[in-house]
């Protein structure tokens, strides 16, 4: 029970962590996505659906914070839960090799869908000085951030669903 | 003559062999026999003292150490709590050198009324240049409020709530922000970016414009009060065969470090898109 609804506090903490610190500590352009790390922590010791509920949950807090459309971040947060589900357990059974592709997934996917957007509505937002100066610092800056966030939602797993693990 | 008594004798013998003994002690030629004498008496003394003060060490030494192991953990906590004072005071003292600078800022403009507001975060997406400032309609702000400090231009309020506002700067892509140049009389616009770095639009190909010019709000488009500071040209893009010349500018503000802001109250923003749209239908 409380395993389906963990995810709202988490997501709400990690939102106002996001948009206080973790925004600040830049790269370049690029910063760090830590509500798709947990969102990808998650999903890839998920085995059920309970995955895009933290996606949802996390799409929806950083919508309320941020100037992008909701349909942004929980659409790239949804992608990264539906690229865990389908990765689970196929790549030689190891969930971190399993997030850093999700992650590089879902980080790019995210980029691309933001640039696409601005670009509709204007702004000089070309792809290679997307992928330089914003796209590869923050895969960086996630890559740097996503064995603690692994190591701090599997913890959170355990806690929440003893018994229930997959390593 | 009265004759001396045996037991006299013996007493003025007793007198003068204690004189004679005190004269050479006092004379110091008795200190070699008492050198003899004294000597293995001290060494005795030295040696059972020491063997003493061990035994009593032992015993006493581990309850000081225990005693100064808690005094030096009650120093450092205090300690601790002293710098942890400083901090907060430095923290405090940095606040208020900021609120002050903002106060000058507001007295150098006394016609307008300003709403003091800290900032409590960053947009999340790192293509988008927006802050967070922690007062919202309850405190007075309302959408299109211009926002600055006392170094310049910051942007204007593109979202509210109750308690917390969400202010699109000047370095936005989506921010235009109409300017004159402090020197000249030529209006050009100031356009923000993905990346953060604002460059000057618009500008007449006969207007000289110079590396360090002074960009000031103009008050055109009636999204901002006029004479604002927004930045300084770094460097100059001009080519023959283009309507308008464009340059790099360095704003005033650094939004990195922005900690807080003043929005401006009492100012009207004016909506002139109906006008607008209707020039283009035409």
């Amino acid at each position: 029970m409380i395993a389906n609804y963990i995810c709202i506090p988490v997501m709400f903490v990690l939102s106002v962590l996001q948009s206080t610190v973790i925004s600040r500590i830049t790269l370049i352009n690029g910063s760090a996505d830590v509500v798709m790390l947990a969102v990808a922590a998650w999903g890839v010791k998920e085995k059920g659906f309970n995955t895009f509920m933290w996606a949802l949950a996390g799409g929806l807090f950083i919508s309320i914070i941020t100037a992008m459309p909701f349909y942004i971040p929980v659409g790239t947060y949804l992608f990264v839960a539906f690229l865990a589900k389908i990765l689970f357990g196929r790549i030689w059974q190891s969930p971190i090799f399993m997030l850093i592709i999700v992650v590089f997934a879902g980080t790019i996917f995210g980029h691309f869908f933001s640039l696409f957007y601005l670009q509709i509505n204007g702004a000089a937002a070309g792809l290679m000085a997307g992928l330089q100066n914003f796209t590869l610092p923050s895969l960086l800056l996630n890559f740097f951030f996503l064995f603690p966030m692994y190591v701090m939602i599997s913890d959170l797993r355990k806690w929440v669903l003893p018994g229930d693990d997959y390593e | 003559m009265k004759p001396v008594s045996p037991g006299t004798l013996r007493n003025a013998v007793v007198v003068f062999i204690v004189v004679g003994i005190l004269f050479l002690a006092v004379s110091g030629f008795l200190r070699p026999i008492l050198g003899v004498v004294m000597d293995p008496f001290v060494a005795a003394q030295r040696w059972l003292s020491e063997r003493f003060m061990a035994v009593y060490d032992f015993f006493t030494l581990p309850r000081d150490v225990t005693a100064l192991i808690q005094r030096n953990n009650e120093l450092e906590d205090e300690v601790a709590n002293l710098q942890s004072q400083i901090i907060q005071l430095q923290q405090q003292l940095r606040e208020a050198d900021i609120l002050y600078s903002l106060l000058d800022y507001a007295r150098s403009r006394p016609a307008d009324q300003y709403i003091a507001a800290a900032v409590i975060g960053r947009d999340p997406s790192p293509f988008l240049q927006y802050i967070i400032i922690d007062h919202g309609s309850d405190d007075g702000v309302r959408y299109g409020m211009p926002v600055v400090t006392q170094q310049g231009l910051v942007g204007r309020i593109e979202a509210v709530t109750a308690s917390a506002s969400r202010v699109q700067l000047i370095s936005d892509s989506g921010s235009t922000v109409n300017v004159t140049l402090q020197n000249q009389n030529a209006d050009a616009l100031v356009q923000g970016s993905i990346t953060g770095d604002i460059t000057l639009e618009m500008l007449n190909q006969n207007v000289n414009l110079n590396v360090g010019d002074i960009l000031l709000t103009s008050g055109l488009g009636g999204n901002y009060p006029s004479d604002i500071l927004v930045g300084q040209v770094v460097d100059i893009k001009k080519t023959e065969n283009e309507l308008f010349q464009s340059a790099y500018v360095q704003p005033m503000v650094d939004f990195k470090t922005l900690r807080a802001v003043l929005v401006i109250k009492n100012f009207q923003t004016t909506n002139i898109s109906p006008l607008t749209s209707g020039t283009t239908m035409q």
